[in-house]
């Protein structure tokens, strides 16, 4: 029996995300693009790949360890705020992750509202998008 | 009074991820380090002389319904280094190149260096480190 091909929701901008955080301000620009397109009323998908798919596992936990200089202030990890930037904009935000950088990189336990796709799945997310930006390398 | 550090750590690569790093950055890793080194100089050179710059300002950010205040803030590591008694150097081509002119506009306690000084300044230390 042939597999159901998962549906791929319209966008208006799917941005491919392949730098690896933790080396440059990549991460924080591409979450605060994003964040900026969702509050003008645009439609967006992630494609998370390479390095950028260690964003979301679910073993970051909700908060980074404690700071050892400031034990009381808590600092989210990205797993939870990409997890309330979907939140926030249902409907109108998804996230993908490339499932072969991923297992790759040993992160195979996501968030669930995390897509996990086959590399070869990507021509249907950018056949469901108006634009296509791609940021950073693998 | 602690003697000459025996260290140079420098930084001239800056801005390394303030949402994923936000406190743990490589300032902080030098304060863990000063300790456990048994003091240690700081070299900011290119980029990473911007964080000393005195006028800089880190703001909050939005994502999701959540705003995010403990982003990095480099100009508060510095100030936690000088505050640990490190001393912190910055170069004078990477305060020009930041768009500063002088080291009045670096935060009080950073000291201002030329290049050809902070290279002859090398032959002082025991290790050199690039962070």
């Amino acid at each position: 029996m042939a597999l159901m091909a998962r549906r791929i929701p319209t966008t208006d901008v799917l941005v491919t995300f392949m730098g690896a955080p933790h080396r440059t301000d990549l991460t924080t620009t591409v979450l605060r693009l994003v964040q900026s397109m969702l509050e003008q009323g645009g439609r967006v998908q992630v494609w998370a790949c390479g390095y950028a798919t260690m964003l979301t596992q679910q073993s970051l936990g909700e908060f980074k360890p404690r700071d050892l200089a400031d034990w009381s202030t808590r600092h989210l990890s990205t797993a939870t705020i990409v997890q309330e930037m979907l939140r926030a904009f249902p409907d109108q935000l998804y996230w993908y992750g490339c499932r072969f950088c991923s297992d790759d990189r040993g992160a195979t336990d996501h968030l669930p509202e995390i897509a996990m796709r086959a590399p070869h799945a990507y021509a249907a997310n950018l056949a469901a998008t108006g634009k296509t930006v791609l940021i950073g390398v693998i | 009074m602690a003697g000459q550090a025996q260290v140079l750590a420098i930084v001239d690569r800056g801005y390394r991820g303030a949402i994923e790093k936000q406190f743990v950055d490589t300032l902080y890793l030098v304060r863990e380090l000063h300790r456990q080194m048994g003091g240690m100089d700081i070299l900011l050179r290119g980029q990473a002389v911007s964080y000393a710059a005195r006028a800089a300002r880190v703001a909050p950010l939005r994502f999701g319904d959540r705003v995010v205040e403990t982003l990095s803030d480099p100009r508060r590591d510095v100030r936690a280094l000088l505050d640990a008694g490190i001393r912190v150097r910055a170069e004078e081509p990477g305060l020009l190149a930041s768009g500063m002119t002088g080291g009045e506009q670096l935060l009080e306690g950073v000291e201002l260096i030329g290049a050809q000084a902070a290279a002859e300044s090398w032959s002082e230390y025991r290790m050199i480190c690039f962070l």
